[in-house]
């Protein structure tokens, strides 16, 4: 960059495409899209094409059909589950890292990542081998005389469902925790400790609520991957499990009718839009920070 | 409070970081309701020693005795002493009030207690207003008091400073150092202070302890150590001096002569038996304060010699002459007086003739 008063003419038309790029791009990609389907929910079908008069009747049949309202809000249900598991587990080994020293710190943190490298279909096979009849959890279970013999339980049903999106998104919770955790200046702690607190009482009144950013992000981050896929529920689900992803999923292929999916979708993307909200929120320092 | 007892002692303290030592060996009392500064410049471990006594780090040998008692071992939460960290270390998350009344909520003081001794410790740092407020709305110099007010709530028996003034700019620092001292008379708590800037030093401390390199040089009034430097690290750090090497010559009763090329100078050694004892012709140094020097007249008894004004700075309510003497051995000098309306009287590159007295010179074994 030159001095101001002397900007090139060509570095300008350059600062301006930069400038309109980065005001286009994200438009072009993501709002088109969205705006385009919002206006396909507002059409219809009739015998394999689309219909293009405006009707609200997509919208009527999600409200009045008896199947999507409680399907929808089990899945909501389902996702803010698999939310509060991934942070229950993730939050302990988050912490645990925070505690190690230097270069194992980062070489852990890596290793719990290494996963988010792998095939998501590979990950949702290996976990469903697992959690089958004649699976490792079943054989660990029988081995320790929990279970008489191995149990149905553990797959193709909302179960299933429940473990496997807590398992495979794990990672999405770890990061942000972790990242929250290390901000936390060490004297704070120190001063904590100073002013004669117990190692408890630094945990859950400093540490604790200056690590709750990381928790919101972490939380609404697991709850949106979760609510938005139908791969795992299609492929661990069986019969029973069945998710609101699944539904959508069929919308644009089985049945295709573009339109309700679309009417679908929308309905889905105003809660993910709220979930983000939330975490965003509760994800910020409250304005305090220093 | 009594001070003249011993609140704390180190004995033969020593501190390593894996093999590298920091501390060697320190002794140290600090008395009841004392004001001590630990003065040093960066490196010198009087950060450490702090950290040590805070309990934020353990020790690598020697102990530390608290009324007598050994609290070498004492975990940093159980210790009767807060500290003021240098980058105050305010919870965020918490307000004004929140931060001042930690460390009794931990304690689990009732409420309505906790409110009541807020308010006064709020009132005692002159931030009554500011209860509510969280640190991110607060100026640099609001949240050091708020640092205060959260450290000496708890009634400590002793309230450790880490530079807690540093990061204010200079006339705040001013302010600052004075309302320290008042608090620290007002409730007659002891006070450590760590700082490397020596004025500071001086302004604040009813004693002030030296260190270097992780040994402690000297410990003593600021007058002590501003004329009765014991070593010539003191000497150089404490204030500005002249320093002119020399070899001793004979002591006579309070006063010892010291060869050097500005010739033979007779200096002070009283309450020093260090220097008394030490050998004929030992190396040392003759120190001499630039405001004890001044310009010879006919009456004058003392050392004198004659230098060339090499150049003369005008500062303020004095002026700082630097003169440079002749002879083989050259060496430059510092001459403050006080300054006149009529400027002064000395010119540059004017040849005179310089003299300071006996008893306000004093030895440095080199």
């Amino acid at each position: 960059m030159s001095a101001a008063g002397s900007i090139h003419p060509r570095e300008r038309r350059l600062s301006l495409l930069v400038t309109v790029l980065a005001f286009a791009l994200p438009v072009i990609f993501v709002l088109v899209p969205l705006a385009i389907f919002l206006v396909y929910s507002f059409f219809s079908v009739d015998q394999g094409t689309i219909v293009y008069t405006p009707t609200l009747g997509n919208y009527v049949r999600f409200f009045t059909d008896p199947i999507f309202l409680p399907v929808f809000w089990n899945t909501i249900v389902l996702c803010v589950s698999v939310a509060v598991i991934c942070i229950l587990l993730a939050y302990p080994a988050a912490y645990f890292l925070t505690t190690l020293k230097g270069r194992w710190r980062y070489a852990l943190l890596m290793l719990l990542l290494v996963p988010l490298l792998m095939s998501y279909v590979i990950k949702i096979y290996a976990i469903r081998s697992i959690l089958g009849l004649n699976g490792f959890l079943n054989k660990a279970l029988v081995a320790l005389g929990i279970l008489q013999q191995p149990s149905n339980l553990f797959v193709f049903n909302m179960n299933a469902i429940l473990l496997t999106l807590s398992l495979l998104l794990i990672p999405f919770a770890i990061l942000p925790i972790f990242l929250s955790l290390e901000r936390i200046p060490q004297t704070l702690l120190r001063a904590s400790d100073d002013l004669g607190a117990s190692g408890w009482q630094t945990f859950l009144r400093i540490t604790l609520p200056l690590s709750l950013p990381g928790v919101a992000s972490a939380a609404s981050f697991v709850f949106v991957l979760a609510i938005g896929d139908f791969l795992t529920p299609q492929m661990v689900g069986g019969i029973s499990g069945f998710t609101f992803g699944r539904i959508l999923y069929s919308q644009f292929g089985t049945a295709y009718n573009w339109p309700f999916g679309a009417a679908l979708s929308v309905a889905l993307a105003i809660v993910v839009i709220c979930a983000i909200l939330v975490g965003e929120r509760f994800g910020r320092n409250r304005g305090t920070s220093i | 409070m009594n001070q003249n007892t011993d609140l704390l002692t180190l004995r033969s303290v020593s501190k390593s970081y894996g093999t590298v030592p920091v501390l060697h060996d320190i002794d140290l009392s600090i008395k009841d309701g004392e004001f001590l500064t630990v003065l040093g410049p960066s490196g010198s471990g009087k950060t450490t020693v702090l950290r040590l006594i805070g309990g934020l780090e353990p020790l690598t040998a020697g102990e530390i005795r608290l009324d007598g008692q050994d609290i070498s071992r004492m975990p940093i939460n159980k210790r009767p002493f807060n500290t003021v960290f240098q980058d105050y270390a305010l919870f965020p998350h918490m307000t004004v009030s929140g931060n001042v009344g930690y460390g009794l909520s931990v304690r689990h003081m009732k409420r309505k207690e906790i409110t009541r001794r807020v308010a006064e410790a709020l009132e005692l740092v002159q931030l009554g207003r500011f209860a509510d407020r969280f640190p991110a709305q607060l100026s640099g110099g609001q949240r050091q008091r708020v640092a205060l007010a959260r450290a000496l709530i708890c009634q400590p028996r002793l309230i450790l400073l880490d530079e807690p003034l540093a990061a204010l700019d200079l006339e705040l620092r001013r302010q600052m150092q004075e309302f320290l001292k008042s608090i620290q008379r007002e409730i007659k708590t002891t006070f450590l202070f760590v700082t490397h800037d020596q004025e500071e030093a001086i302004g604040m401390a009813d004693r002030i302890c030296v260190m270097q390199a992780g040994h402690i040089r000297q410990l003593g009034t600021p007058h002590d150590l501003y004329y009765k430097p014991n070593c010539e690290f003191v000497a150089r750090f404490f204030g500005e001096n002249n320093l002119v090497p020399g070899k001793l010559g004979p002591a006579q009763g309070e006063q010892r002569s010291i060869e050097t090329a500005l010739g033979r100078l007779v200096c002070s050694i009283s309450d020093q038996p260090h220097l008394k004892a030490a050998p004929d012709g030992a190396s040392a140094f003759a120190a001499f304060r630039p405001e004890a020097l001044h310009m010879a007249d006919a009456t004058d008894s003392g050392n004198s010699f004659s230098g060339t004004i090499a150049d003369l700075a005008f500062a303020g309510s004095s002026t700082v002459a630097t003169i440079t003497t002749g002879g083989d051995a050259a060496q430059r000098l510092r001459l403050r007086m006080p300054s006149r309306i009529d400027g002064s009287v000395l010119k540059s590159g004017e040849t005179v003739s310089l003299c300071f007295a006996p008893h306000e010179g004093h030895l440095v074994l080199a």
